[in-house]
Formats: C-alpha cells, sequence, structure tokens
C-alpha cells in the first residue's frame, strides 16, 4: 500500500504540474507586483525606484481618493442591501412553501449572467430615452423625477448599488438557506409545541445558529465588492467625472491607458491589502464562539 | 389544524415579495428577448410591448457587422480549454492530497485554497509584463493560463472536499488486483467523482466565459477577443444602434442560461461550497 501511495514519483506527477502553474502565474505575480509597487515603470524604460512615492501619491490623488471612498459606499451599501433581503428571502424560503425549489432557483438566475450583459441590460434600463424607469416613472404618474439616472452624478453610483444588488442577493441567499438547512429541524418542533411565534423562531433559533455564516457571507459582500469591476465600466466607465470611479477601474485607467505600471501595481497591493485586512476585521467583529447543538 | 386569518394574511404577503422579486429577476431577460427582435424606432415608441413583427435583422446585423460568431468561437476556444486542463490539474492535486502519503499534503492545500481571498488585481499587472516577455500577449494562452490559475484555488478546495469522504476500501482492493495508481485514479476515483468534476467544471466555465477584465487586457486584436469585450467594442462603435447591441447581448448569455437550466443544482452548490464549509 505504502508503496503505491507513497511513492515519491508518483506524487510529483500529481501534484507538480498544477502546483507549478499556480505558484508561476498565481504566487509569483502576487509578489512582483509588491516589488514593482516601489518602481516607476512604464515597461519600456529602465524601472526607476521610487521607494513609498507610488503609495504617497496615490494618496494626494483626487481620483484615487474617490475611488476609495466610492469602495467604502460600495462596500457599505452592499452589506446594507444584501444581508437583511438575503435573510428575508432565506428566511421565507427556508420554512416549507410551495414553490420554494422554483423561487431559489429563478433568484440564482441573475448572478450566472456576464457581468457585461447585465451591466448594458441595466443601462437600457436607466437610458434617459427609452429607458423601461423613466416609462415607468411617466405611467405612475411621477413623470417629473425622469432624467439620465447614471449621468447624475449623485445617483450614478446608488444606481450601480442597485444592479450589484440586482445581480446577488441571489447568491447570499443560497449561502444562508444552506447554513439554515444544517440546524436540527427538532429545535423548531421544539419551539412550536412551546408555541414559540415565528418570529421567535427566527430571533431565538435561526438568527443565532447562522451567525457564523452571516461573518462569512458579509466577507464575501466585501471582498467581492472590493472586486466589482465589469459592471461599473460597462455602465459608466467610472464616470461622470469620477462619480463612480472604483479602485479596480481607476487600476485598469492606470495601467493599460496611461502605462503608469508602478502606479497601477501600488493600487493592486492597496486591495489586495483591504481584502486580507476584511477578512480579519470580520473576524474580530463577529467572533462568535462554536456553536453546539 | 387550526390556520388563523393572520396565518394566511402573512402566507399571502410572502407570496407577493416573491412573486414581485421573481418578476424583477426574469423580466429584464424576457424584455431582451422582445427587444432583440425590434427596430430602434420601435425600442422608442414602444418599449413594453411586443415587436410588430419577430424580424431576425438585429441579430443577422450583430454577427455580420459585429462579428459576434467570431467572438463566440473565441470564447468556447478559451473557456473549454481552460476549464478542460482545470479539471484535469485539480482533480490529479486533489486526489494526491487526499490520498497520497505525503508530509506537505496539508501545507500545499492551504498554499492553493488561501488563493481564494486574493484578488486579480494584484497580479494582473505583473502578468501583463511577463505575457509581454514572452511573446504571449494577444495570445488564446495569454487568458487561458491565468484563468485556469485563478480556478485551482476553488477546484480544489471543492474537489478535496469529495474525496475525503470516498472509502480507502474500494483502492485498498485494487491495490490488492495489482492496479498502479494511475488506473486507480482514472477508472476508480474520477468515475466516483463524476457528481463534483462537473460541479467544478461549470463553475469554472461559467467564471471564465464571463470574465472581462483578463481578455481586456491581453487580447487587443479585434480577432482574438472573447464575447464580454466584444460587448465593451460594440457598446463604443455601435452605440445608438441598441437593438442590434440587445441581440449581441442575448446571443452572450444563451450559453450560461442553458447550462444554468441543465446544472443549477451542481451550480448553486459549486457556487456556494467555498462559503459554507470555509
Amino acid at each position: 500500500m505504502k508503496k503505491v501511495f507513497g511513492n515519491k514519483i508518483n506524487i510529483a506527477v500529481f501534484v507538480l504540474p498544477a502546483f507549478l502553474l499556480y505558484a508561476v502565474f498565481a504566487l509569483v505575480p502576487i509578489g512582483y507586483n509588491v516589488y514593482l509597487s516601489f518602481f516607476q515603470t512604464d515597461m519600456m524604460s529602465p524601472a526607476k525606484f521610487v521607494g513609498l512615492k507610488n503609495y504617497i501619491n496615490l494618496f494626494n490623488d483626487g481620483t484615487f481618493t474617490r475611488a476609495l471612498r466610492n469602495n467604502i459606499f460600495m462596500v457599505m451599501g452592499s452589506l446594507i442591501a444584501h444581508l437583511p433581503l438575503a435573510l428575508l428571502f432565506g428566511n421565507i424560503l427556508f420554512q416549507k412553501i410551495k414553490g420554494s425549489h422554483f423561487f431559489q432557483t429563478v433568484f440564482f438566475l441573475p448572478c450566472v449572467i456576464c457581468g457585461v450583459a447585465v451591466g448594458l441590460t441595466w443601462s437600457f434600463v436607466y437610458n434617459s430615452e427609452f429607458g423601461l424607469l423613466n416609462k415607468l416613472l411617466e405611467i405612475i404618474g411621477l413623470g417629473s423625477l425622469k432624467q439620465a439616472w447614471l449621468a447624475n452624478k449623485n445617483l450614478a453610483l446608488f444606481c450601480v448599488i442597485i444592479v450589484v444588488m440586482w445581480q446577488f442577493v441571489g447568491y447570499h441567499m443560497i449561502i444562508q438557506i444552506a447554513a439554515m438547512k444544517n440546524i436540527p429541524g427538532s429545535l423548531y418542533e421544539a419551539a412550536g409545541l412551546d408555541g414559540a411565534s415565528k418570529w421567535k423562531q427566527f430571533t431565538a433559533i435561526t438568527f443565532p445558529l447562522i451567525k457564523p455564516i452571516l461573518k462569512v457571507d458579509a466577507v464575501l459582500i466585501i471582498t467581492g465588492s472590493l472586486k466589482y469591476y465589469d459592471l461599473v465600466a460597462v455602465m459608466t466607465g467610472g464616470g461622470p467625472n469620477h462619480a463612480t470611479e472604483l479602485m479596480s477601474t481607476y487600476m485598469f485607467y492606470q495601467g493599460f491607458r496611461t502605462l503608469k505600471y508602478g502606479y497601477s501595481s501600488a493600487i493592486g497591493v492597496i486591495l489586495l491589502l483591504l481584502c486580507i485586512c476584511s477578512v480579519l476585521l470580520s473576524n474580530l467583529v463577529f467572533r462568535s464562539e462554536a456553536v453546539e447543538y | 389544524m387550526k390556520t388563523s386569518l393572520k396565518d394566511r394574511l402573512l402566507l399571502v404577503i410572502k407570496y407577493v415579495i416573491l412573486a414581485a422579486f421573481t418578476l424583477l429577476c426574469l423580466y429584464p431577460i424576457f424584455w431582451l428577448i422582445l427587444s432583440s427582435f425590434k427596430t430602434n424606432e420601435e425600442l422608442y415608441t414602444n418599449p413594453w410591448g411586443l415587436p410588430a413583427v419577430f424580424r431576425i435583422a438585429n441579430y443577422a446585423q450583430a454577427i455580420v457587422q459585429g462579428h459576434i460568431l467570431r467572438y463566440f468561437g473565441n470564447s468556447v476556444i478559451i473557456a473549454l480549454s481552460a476549464v478542460v486542463i482545470s479539471v484535469i490539474l485539480s482533480s490529479m492535486v486533489s486526489y494526491a492530497i487526499t490520498r497520497m502519503d505525503w508530509k506537505l499534503s496539508k501545507l500545499t492545500l492551504n498554499i492553493f485554497i488561501i488563493g481564494m481571498m486574493i484578488p486579480v488585481y494584484a497580479m494582473i499587472i505583473p502578468l501583463f509584463s511577463m505575457f509581454n516577455k514572452m511573446g504571449l500577449l494577444n495570445s488564446y494562452l495569454s487568458v487561458i493560463i491565468p484563468q485556469i490559475a485563478i480556478s485551482f484555488p476553488m477546484s480544489i478546495f471543492i474537489m478535496t472536499g469529495f474525496m475525503g469522504s470516498i472509502p480507502r476500501e474500494l483502492e485498498e482492493a485494487a491495490v490488492m488486483d495489482g492496479c498502479n495508481i494511475y488506473q486507480i485514479f482514472w477508472r476508480i476515483i474520477t468515475p466516483i467523482s463524476k457528481s463534483s468534476i462537473v460541479t467544478v467544471g461549470v463553475v469554472s466555465f461559467i467564471n471564465v466565459w464571463n470574465d472581462l477584465l483578463l481578455p481586456q487586457i491581453f487580447l487587443t486584436d479585434s480577432s482574438k477577443m472573447t464575447l464580454p469585450v466584444g460587448l465593451t467594442e460594440f457598446q463604443g462603435q455601435y452605440s445608438t444602434d441598441y437593438v442590434t447591441m440587445i441581440a449581441a447581448v442575448i446571443i452572450t448569455i444563451i450559453p450560461s442560461v442553458v447550462v444554468y437550466i441543465l446544472l443549477h443544482r451542481n451550480i448553486m452548490e459549486g457556487m456556494v461550497a467555498g462559503a459554507v464549509k470555509g
């Protein structure tokens, strides 16, 4: 047995192809990215070491701080939009209700659709000339609110968050339902016999027992909203006047439009740090003891 | 059992909420399909109703003028090669991690899994520079290779979870019968793991098919572009020809929607697996 499963050559054949690919095209680039962020380079002329100057410049760059603020707004907006709504849908569908499977399948559908297609579709909804939103307002007699939604610098980011919510609420709902299914049914039976109302059951059983998953879900929402790119790239391109600029779109612009690779790598490093921090932070904030059933 | 008025009212409210969100999820797709048969004038004057005639001119236009079929072909080549290679390599690693005896298996698993929280933005500039030096920019490989590397953490996470639960007796019996490790892997393990392989495959397929960033950066030649990049090109060139763009959007989303209808159980399970077990 040992001869078959402990053979070093066999192990190497099974592991090395994937590991080398992963190391060369994922791990090494991360290290190289951190390294590049200390240089000023356009990849043609020799790179110049500038120390922390890229980072200092970033925080003095009005557009970058704008993008950072927008990203934070996006994180907050996504948390507020996703968690309660997903919890509401999840809680309804988790109880034995007719058509539960159908609704779950439909609600999840938007998140398998290409972000570019979703962005284009919603830019038709928000369109000022034939857009469905304006037509709808006209029908219900609020024609005075009609406008070019994505061109309004106060509303554009908000409009994008609505789309993000449309696309991903089903995803977070399924995560929460999966957690609810792990709760032993006997708890609800006992609570039902004791005459606890549905609301009481939710606050006393469901919510405390799925708290660990809500924590994981919150991390997913935070890291997810740091990574949004296609929706904004397609719907607004970061405009109007950087009102919807995100770190991801700004990084793309700095790297592949103005060819400031070092500067752009520094944005990449900041995004990486933010993702790591959000994982650590949420561990701290949502700290909850292991649950015993 | 008593069903009080209050309970029934509550049930009605629940269904109203569910129906409203169902409408919100499905109506945009329904609207796209209807609009893809309209003329631009109809889109302006009659955005809600049925098209006067179901004309396929927009699809023809998207294919002939918009080169949508070419983008479609590129997307198929890139997505299929990335998925096939990724599934084969990650199932091999997962097998070695869960079943073979070596000291670094746990560490290797952790190195792969840590990748789940790393944003792709932290590696695109170096990848661009590497592919530039290797002369790979503007080739399918420049998108396929990183897509495979990015898919490993999730795939390996799901497959190690599954393979760890296969009973050992099967392999022990196979060894007694004189099978070598490759025969065990191909003839016993992969057939048993079929469901998790399908899950990992479809989820990777959807991720690669939908991705905009990597092809947008690495493929600048329009003959190599994938559908999402093609759509953004479209948006720039024919910014007022909305109905053609809508036809192109429909062509783009059809494969993921069809795959989803056929395999939604696997997709839902696979996409949330990282969260639920993590």
